[in-house]
């Protein structure tokens, strides 16, 4: 049981994003891919589930090839693998309890009369039930990822990708949401994705990590194995040094 | 150096003829998906087609009142105007003025005006939900987009853009008839005379309004679905679903036109 990329290619027009990606995420697993910003880390996730399409390569989710998959066909795949977006994406229309209810409902995950009280119970697992009736533009961001962690979870999926959940948070904030991805992964068994440049999270919570660099994965390893690496790409990422060997997109 | 320049023409030529293409290619794609979802009565939220028609109608109302009641004057007032420096006679002023607005300017002119007032409100609407990631999160969901936000808003405006057309075309002759009235004395009785008026231009009219109607949201429901990053990304969808939509209402008024002259009167 496990999500692979093998040798991902894609290309924008005549911008080469992905040279390359070669990687996989066993169920139960926390996958930090991580790199500096715009070297491709969400262009890779949103691959898995049909947001994107290769320009050569193959995924595969549990053992079935997704990169030729119709619209339609990708339905069973996302009820698989959730996603908590970057900017959360709460809709904008919808208070927050129907945010939830959606996707039980469009994926009929629960019967009809209980899907309320499913939405709820989501809700109550990440702390949001007092806010089930108001609607996205009047929580903080803090509280709209919880909320979109809530959505991703209705579909009771066996893999989540989490964009840069920590982006924008503040500390405080953002160690919740890594303690409350950790939580969701090891009670559930969730294989998780996690995009991220955010060094707190990927030291605090990772079983592995992947560093895209120049559109292929440059280490694939444990943390410890990371954080012991001499490689002065790898240690001019983690001490955040503007100055060394590594390139970073647009300087 | 001539190669050099002969190799960028040809390049940007062929740019440009691969993108007209593509943007035609999606257009049509998701016009059909747009004929296919009115049938997914399933995926339709309860009374999410009514909230829309009200949202086209209500924004609507009052722009479509006013531009068309004082056009109606002034086309009245600059008709009678003339006639009186020629003939005098001012009898067939109302007649053809009526016949002029059911069968070719209150179909256009009301659809120009939802083109800018609704386009814009469609693409702007669509497009903020493309940039915020929010169509991913819909197509996350097991929601269609198109089946989603697109459909309900293409029957209402179909309907909304039939009746707001009738109350349009009621409005500018009044405006007019009141026009011809007070300024040249032209005696209401001699106004409304309906007689010019055939079914074929009722029929004309009707198409054009309903033509127009499905026209709009389907232009700019593709101006936000294919919305280019960030808010200024919306910004240029919003430009132009005003302009594409605007552009196929003139279009398919001429079509419409033509085939009427030809078949129906």
């Amino acid at each position: 049981m496990s999500i692979k990329f093998k040798n991902v290619h894609k290309s924008f027009g005549n911008k080469k994003v992905l040279k390359g990606i070669t990687m996989q995420v066993q169920k139960g697993e926390i996958l930090f891919v991580i790199g500096t910003s715009g070297v491709g880390k969400s262009v890779t996730i949103k691959h898995i589930i049909g947001l994107l399409k290769p320009t050569s390569g193959s995924i595969e989710v549990d053992g079935k090839k997704v990169e030729h998959l119709k619209e339609k066909q990708f339905i069973p795949i996302r009820k698989k693998v959730a996603m908590v977006f970057q900017s959360s994406s709460l809709f904008d229309s919808l208070n927050v309890l129907a945010n939830i209810a959606l996707p039980l409902e469009k994926h009929k995950i629960v019967p009809g009369d209980k899907i309320q009280d499913k939405a709820m119970q989501l809700l109550t697992e990440v702390g949001m039930e007092k806010y089930a009736s108001v609607f996205p533009s009047e929580i903080g961001d803090g509280m709209k990822k919880r909320v979109a962690i809530a959505r991703a979870l209705a579909m009771q999926p066996d893999y989540i990708l989490f964009d840069e959940p920590t982006t924008g948070l503040d500390p405080v904030s953002a160690r919740r949401v890594d303690k409350l991805i950790l939580r969701l992964a090891k009670d559930r068994g969730t294989g998780t994705i996690v995009v991220s440049h955010d060094l707190p999270s990927i030291f605090g919570i990772s079983d592995k990590i992947a560093m895209v660099y120049q559109g292929k994965i440059y280490f694939e390893g444990s943390r410890e194995e990371y954080q012991l690496s001499k490689d002065p790409i790898i240690q001019q990422f983690i001490k955040g040094t503007s100055s060394g060997p590594m390139e970073t997109p647009g300087f | 150096m001539m190669k050099q320049f002969l190799t960028n023409f040809f390049a940007a030529v062929g740019d440009k003829t691969i993108s007209v293409f593509t943007a035609a290619k999606t257009l049509l794609l998701v016009t059909l998906n747009i004929f296919r979802g009115i049938f997914h009565f399933k995926n339709r939220e309860k009374g999410e087609i009514l909230k829309q028609a009200y949202e086209i109608g209500n924004r609507s109302f009052l722009f479509v009142s006013v531009t068309l009641s004082a056009l109606g004057m002034v086309l009245v007032f600059q008709v009678c105007l003339q006639i009186n420096k020629i003939t005098g006679d001012q009898s067939q002023v109302g007649p053809e003025f009526i016949k002029g607005m059911i069968h070719a300017f209150v179909p256009i002119l009301t659809a120009m005006m939802l083109a800018t007032r609704v386009g814009a409100g469609i693409a702007a609407e669509i497009g903020s939900m493309k940039v915020t990631e929010q169509l991913d999160a819909l197509r996350m969901s097991g929601v269609d987009p198109i089946d989603y936000l697109i459909v309900p808003r293409f029957i209402a405006s179909i309907f909304m853009t039939f009746i707001l057309g009738i109350y349009a075309a009621l409005l500018v002759i009044l405006a007019g008839a009141f026009m011809a009235h007070h300024s040249f004395g032209v005696n209401y009785n001699v106004f409304f005379v309906f007689d010019k008026v055939t079914w074929g231009d009722l029929i004309i009219g009707s198409t054009k309004l309903l033509a127009h109607g499905s026209a709009i949201p389907v232009v700019s429901g593709y101006c936000g679905l294919t919305t280019k990053v960030g808010s200024e990304g919306v910004g240029v969808a919003t430009t132009r679903a005003v302009i594409n939509s605007s552009l196929a209402v003139i279009i398919l008024d001429f079509i419409i036109s033509a085939i009427g002259l030809m078949t129906i009167q």
